[in-house]
C-alpha cells in the first residue's frame, strides 16, 4: 500500500479532524514525536470525577505537525478517549487506534502511530502531578575552544570578530550562534546579503532584547532554538557542515553551511 | 470535476501525435529488424531513421552515437557503470555529486562495493554545483564525471559547460543524465563537448520504457546487458521498435516546439511563485530564483508537513509532489534539500510543481487560489506555528 492510500475513515479524520486545539490550564499535557523525522503531537487532558467518584477525561484536545496519518491517528484518539476514565483511557494501544481507523498502511503503523503514546505522556503528566509543560533542560552555548574544529577552520569559513566588509558572505549559508545582541543584529544585517542566516540558541524563546527578539520575527532568520554548536566539518581548508545538538530532543545531527560565526567578546 | 496535473516531472502523458505514428508498428509494421526478410527491412528503416532523429534532437555529428535503452536508469547504468568498467584500467575514481537522481546515487554505491572510490561534490544554497570544489576533487585516478544538466527536484540548472571543459582538460569522460531539462532546454553536445548523455522518452512526451544513451565516438564503455549484440553489441535485446519510433516522433516534435513551449512554461510558472510567495506568509522558493529549470517550482512552507500537502491538494484535485520523508519509502526527506543546506523539518515542508505542455493558465490560477487556505489550515493544526502567526490567521478572519 502507498503512503498516501489511506481508508475512508483516515481520510475523514485528516480533513475533519475533532477536538483539534490546545486546552488551556490543561490538567494534563503530552507531548511525543519529534519534528526532524516529520512528527510532533501535543495532547491536552482536563480531567473530573464521575458519579462513581472514578476520574475520567472531560476534555481532551490535540496539535499535531505531521503527516495524514499523524493527524488521524491524533483525531481519532480524542474521539476514543473522551468521557473514558484514565484507567482506560490509559489502556489505549496503538493498534486500537488503527483498527478503530479501519487499518493503517503497514510504513505508517509506526513512525505516524503515535497518538497512544502522546494520550498516556498526558495521563502520566496529571498523575504525577508535574507542570503540564514539557521539560527543558537548558544550558549555555559551548565556549569556542571546546567546538571541535573552530580553531582549525578559523578565517576558512570560521569566524570570532565582524569582518569588515560582509560582502564577503554574498550567498553563503550562514550559521550565527547566539552570543548576544551584537550577534543577532548581525544576523539581521546579513539578511540583506543572503537568503539564509541561521541563529543557534539555547533559549526556548526567540533571543535577544524585545525589540530584536520582534524584528527577528519579522525576518526570514532561521532560529534553531534548545541547541548547541558541537562541532565544524568540512574538506580541505573550507567549512562544509556543522553538527548540532539538540538538547530538547537530545540527538545530534548534521547541517550543511558554508560560514559559522560566534562572537566571542571574553578575549 | 477537471483534475490539474502539476507532477509533469514525474510523468508525462503521451503526445496523440506520437501515439497516432506509433500504433503502425504495434501491429502491422511489426517485424524483428534482425529478420532478413522485406518486414524485417522496413523495422530496420524505421529505426535508422529514429536514430537519426534522436541524434538531430541533440545536434550529435552522427546517427551510430545513439544507443537505445529500455529507459533513463539503464542509460545511467550503462554510463557509469560500462564507462567505469571500461576504463578501469586508467583509473578507479568517479564523481558525481550529491544532488543526482537517485539511479545515479545507487549506482554510485554499487560502485564503491565493486572497489571503485566515489567523490560527490557539494552544492550552494541554490543546489548549484561548486566548480571550485569539483576542480579539488580531481585526482589523476579520475575516470568519469557524472553531473545532470539540471536537479530534478529543486530544478537548478548546473554548469554543465564549465564541468565539460574541466573534463575535457583533465582528460577525464563527462556524462550527464539530460532527463530533467530534456523538455525545455535544447542540448546541442557539439557546442558543449559531452562524452555520454542520458535521455528519456516519456520525458519529451514519448512512451515510457524508452530511453538512449549517446556516445560520443571512441568512448569505450562495457556493455551491462549481454545478448545477441543489438546496438553494436552494447546493448543487447531485439530493440523496441514501436517505442522508439515514438521516442523518435516526440524528440522531433519538442526540437521544433521547445523553445516556444519553455517560454510559456516559464511564465505560468512565474505567476504561480509570484502568487504563492505573496499570498502565503513565511514562504520561500528553493533552488535559484533564476538559473531553474522554466517548468519547476518548489516551494518551501514552514511549520507544515508536505504529505499532509499532498493529500490536502489531492482532495482539490491538484496533483503535485513533496520533498518530505513521509511519503518517499526510506522515510528519508529528500537528499538534495538536505545537500542545500535545509534542517530536516524544512525538507519535510516542501512542495514540487512541475508544469508541462498540457499546463494552462486556469491551472495555475486554481492553486495559487486554494494553496493558501490549504496551508493555513495546516498551520492551524501544527503545534510548531508560532502564536503570531496563528493570531494573524485568526485576525484575517473576522
Amino acid at each position: 500500500m502507498k503512503s498516501t492510500q489511506y481508508t475512508e475513515k483516515v481520510l475523514d479524520h485528516f480533513r475533519n479532524p475533532r477536538n483539534m486545539g490546545e486546552i488551556e490550564n490543561a490538567d494534563g499535557f503530552g507531548r511525543v514525536g519529534n519534528p526532524v523525522c516529520g512528527d510532533l503531537m501535543f495532547m491536552y487532558i482536563k480531567v473530573a470525577k464521575n458519579d462513581n467518584e472514578e476520574e475520567f477525561i472531560k476534555d481532551i484536545k490535540f496539535k499535531t505537525f505531521g503527516c495524514g496519518s499523524a493527524v488521524a491517528t491524533s483525531s481519532m484518539i480524542t474521539e476514543m478517549a473522551k468521557g473514558l476514565t484514565l484507567e482506560e483511557a490509559y489502556k489505549i494501544t496503538r493498534q486500537d487506534v488503527a483498527d478503530e481507523l479501519e487499518g493503517l498502511p503497514p510504513i505508517k503503523m509506526h513512525c505516524s502511530n503515535l497518538a497512544a503514546d502522546a494520550l498516556k505522556a498526558a495521563i502520566d503528566n496529571y498523575r504525577t502531578g508535574a507542570e503540564p509543560e514539557v521539560e527543558v533542560a537548558t544550558s549555555c552555548q559551548l565556549e569556542i575552544s571546546v567546538i571541535l574544529g573552530f580553531d582549525e577552520f578559523l578565517g576558512k569559513g570560521a569566524y570570532k570578530e565582524i569582518p569588515e566588509d560582509l560582502e564577503e558572505f554574498r550567498d553563503k549559508r550562514i550559521l550565527i550562534v547566539d552570543s548576544g545582541d551584537n550577534s543577532l543584529e548581525l544576523s539581521l544585517k546579513l539578511t540583506e546579503y543572503t537568503g539564509r542566516v541561521i541563529v543557534l540558541t539555547s533559549s526556548k524563546e526567540v533571543p535577544g532584547r524585545e525589540e530584536i527578539a520582534k524584528k527577528l520575527k519579522k525576518s526570514d532568520v532561521k532560529i534553531l532554538h534548545q541547541s548547541e554548536l558541537l562541532e565544524i566539518k568540512g574538506e580541505i581548508d573550507e567549512v562544509e557542515k556543522v553538527i548540532i545538538h539538540d538538547y530538547d530532543e537530545d540527538e545530534n545531527y548534521e547541517l550543511f553551511v558554508d560560514v559559522v560565526i560566534y562572537l566571542d567578546y571574553r578575549g | 470535476m477537471m483534475s490539474v496535473y502539476l507532477d509533469y516531472q514525474a510523468a508525462k502523458p503521451v503526445d496523440l501525435r506520437v501515439v497516432s505514428e506509433m500504433t503502425v508498428y504495434l501491429n502491422q509494421k511489426f517485424a524483428n529488424p534482425s529478420s532478413l526478410h522485406c518486414e524485417g527491412d522496413e523495422a530496420t528503416d524505421a529505426l535508422s531513421t529514429s536514430r537519426q532523429k534522436i541524434a538531430d534532437f541533440i545536434n550529435a555529428p552522427n546517427s551510430d552515437s545513439i544507443i537505445f535503452t529500455s529507459g533513463a536508469t539503464e542509460s545511467n547504468n550503462l554510463a557509469l557503470i560500462g564507462a567505469a568498467m571500461g576504463n578501469k584500467k586508467r583509473g578507479n575514481h568517479v564523481i558525481i555529486s550529491e544532488i543526482e537522481h537517485i539511479s545515479i546515487l545507487n549506482i554510485a554505491k554499487y560502485l564503491e562495493r565493486q572497489g571503485f572510490k566515489v567523490s560527490r561534490v557539494p552544492v550552494d544554497q541554490y543546489g548549484i554545483v561548486r566548480l571550485d570544489k569539483l576542480a579539488r576533487l580531481i585526482n589523476d585516478k579520475t575516470i568519469l564525471i557524472s553531473i545532470s544538466t539540471a536537479s530534478n527536484e529543486v530544478g537548478s540548472l548546473q554548469p554543465i559547460e564549465e564541468i565539460s571543459e574541466i573534463a575535457a582538460k583533465e582528460n577525464i569522460l563527462f556524462h550527464t543524465d539530460a532527463v530533467a531539462s530534456e523538455s525545455v532546454i535544447p542540448l546541442d553536445v557539439q557546442k558543449i563537448p559531452i562524452d555520454l548523455v542520458t535521455l528519456s522518452s516519456n520525458d519529451i512526451y514519448g512512451p515510457r520504457g524508452v530511453g538512449a544513451l549517446y556516445l560520443k565516438k571512441g568512448v569505450r564503455v562495457n556493455p551491462i546487458i549481454i545478448g545477441g549484440g543489438q546496438e553494436r553489441g552494447i546493448r543487447s535485446g531485439s530493440e523496441n521498435v514501436p517505442g522508439i519510433v515514438g521516442f523518435a516522433k516526440a524528440a522531433e516534435i519538442m526540437k521544433t516546439e521547445i523553445k516556444e513551449e519553455a517560454e510559456k512554461l516559464k511564465s505560468l510558472r512565474d505567476k504561480l511563485i509570484k502568487g504563492t510567495l505573496e499570498k502565503i506568509p513565511k514562504s520561500y522558493l528553493n533552488g535559484h530564483p533564476e538559473r531553474r529549470l522554466p517548468h519547476n517550482a518548489h516551494f518551501r512552507f514552514d511549520y507544515i508537513e508536505g504529505e499532509s500537502l499532498i493529500l490536502s491538494l489531492k482532495d482539490e484535485n491538484i496533483a503535485a509532489a513533496t520533498g518530505s520523508a513521509c511519503t518517499s519509502r526510506t522515510l528519508e526527506p529528500s537528499h538534495t534539500l538536505i545537500a542545500m543546506g535545509l534542517l530536516h523539518e524544512e525538507a519535510h515542508g516542501s512542495l514540487v510543481v512541475t508544469l508541462g505542455r498540457y499546463t494552462q493558465e486556469h491551472d495555475i490560477d486554481k492553486l495559487i487560489d486554494i494553496l493558501p487556505n490549504i496551508v493555513k489550515r495546516l498551520r492551524l493544526l501544527s503545534p510548531l506555528t508560532p502564536p503570531d502567526l496563528i493570531k494573524k490567521y485568526n485576525e484575517v478572519n473576522e
